[in-house]
């Protein structure tokens, strides 16, 4: 049995695994000395949970164990290490981001024209981010598009970490749609994407109508993924891009603009026919995955929800 | 064009750009619910296009949340809805 067999999770939630006076501990370093001072002492936090806190590492294993599959012994530790070490990196930058503004890290945006021409073509415009590196990396561009920009995100009850605008008190520059709310915020994307807006949505997690899913292919077993953004892009002709934002350097990212997809208006009913779209994100996902195995941060089994297999029928109406 | 005959316009439209299967407009109460297990049993993928719908055949835009939660309650306050845009 393996250890991911052991666990038993269920589904993925935003709160953090820390308590209140160590995230004000890590806020307090970064102040202090910045990323410099912060980072080293990620390390013991780190090994702490992964020898003393088993149900924290095991939660790793649900995506190591499919990247890495037979990994076992300190082979599979030493993953689980990188991929919890990895995290708190990402935690800690965004923080930077935070406190210090996002010029604090220094990001490349090879293809960042591309996006800002889709923004401003006043067509609407899809972001599809997913849980890798650390999206505030892409603060300082997408602040630059020339259009209001909302962004899908749900704080879970009791979550203590913090937004990365809310550590310097300023006011949100985004606007954020509450998936919790009425109809998951589909409306409210609708109407922003009708007047030309971007609207930022994660693609990997599924949280809310499981119906309003497709279970595909994913590191070899089949996991259900959300299909709001390529129903909104279908209706709304909306151009959607896949946005990777990955940590490539202590201080240093790459904003990695991977697709833009336009999905046919015709392919918005039956949910089915979206498919060949969501495919491309997932192939995209895990070639994202093999080039950086340990910047994928989904700590929950989303392999083991009951899935429909892609020869069921899909509930459309 | 009277409120009944915008609704079953709007019921027909429903039932055939939403691919509603085995249901007739006579079968759809204008004050059952539009979403939930209850009524019509519409779901958030489907509101993208009904708030799609009503733009493009009645030219009425839902703008907001707000709106949305009040307009698409049911048929007939969308049938309010509708009406109250167009005489704006």
């Amino acid at each position: 049995m393996t250890e991911n067999s052991k666990q038993r999770s269920e589904t993925w939630s935003s709160r953090s695994v820390g308590a209140n006076w160590q995230h004000r501990f890590f806020y307090f370093l970064i102040k202090l000395g910045g990323r410099h001072i912060a980072y080293p002492f990620l390390y013991p936090v780190v090994l702490y949970y992964l020898i003393f806190r088993p149900d924290q590492r095991l939660k790793s294993r649900y995506y190591l164990d499919r990247r890495f599959p037979g990994r076992t012994g300190f082979a599979a530790l030493k993953d689980s290490y990188r991929m919890i070490l990895s995290l708190s990196q990402s935690l800690v930058d965004r923080a930077l981001v935070g406190i210090c503004g996002p010029g604090i890290l220094k990001t490349e945006f090879p293809k960042g024209e591309e996006l800002f021409n889709l923004a401003a073509a006043g067509k609407g415009l899809i972001i599809l981010t997913t849980h890798v590196g650390c999206w505030q990396a892409a603060m300082i561009y997408l602040s630059k598009l020339k259009r209001p920009v909302h962004m899908l995100m749900q704080h879970d009850e009791g979550d203590i970490d913090r937004h990365y605008f809310e550590h310097s008190g300023e006011e949100n520059p985004f606007h954020i749609i509450d998936p919790a709310g009425f109809l998951g915020g589909t409306v409210e994307m609708v109407a922003a994407l009708k007047q030309g807006d971007v609207v930022c949505i994660m693609g990997d997690r599924l949280k809310g109508a499981q119906e309003n899913s497709l279970a595909v292919d994913f590191l070899g077993s089949p996991v259900k993924f959300p299909l709001a953004a390529w129903k909104l892009a279908a209706v709304t002709g909306a151009p959607l891009a896949i946005l990777f934002p990955l940590k490539t350097g202590p201080d240093r990212y790459r904003i990695e603009l991977n697709e833009v997809i336009e999905v046919k208006r015709q392919d918005a009913r039956p949910l089915e026919r979206l498919k060949p779209y969501l495919l491309r994100y997932i192939q995209s996902l895990e070639k994202l995955c093999a080039k950086e195995p340990y910047q994928f941060f989904n700590f929950y089994d989303m392999w083991s929800a009951e899935v429909k297999t892609s020869d069921e029928p899909i509930k459309t109406t | 064009m009277t409120d009944n005959n915008l609704s079953e316009r709007l019921k027909k439209i429903i039932i055939e750009e939403l691919n509603l299967e085995d249901i007739e407009t006579a079968e759809i109460n204008d004050d059952d619910p539009l979403f939930g297990d209850e009524g019509l049993g519409l779901d958030s993928l489907d509101a993208v296009e009904l708030v799609v719908l009503v733009q493009k055949h009645f030219g009425a835009e839902i703008k907001d949340m707000e709106e949305g939660k009040v307009a698409l309650a049911s048929i007939s306050s969308l049938v309010d809805f509708i009406k109250n845009h167009q005489a704006e």
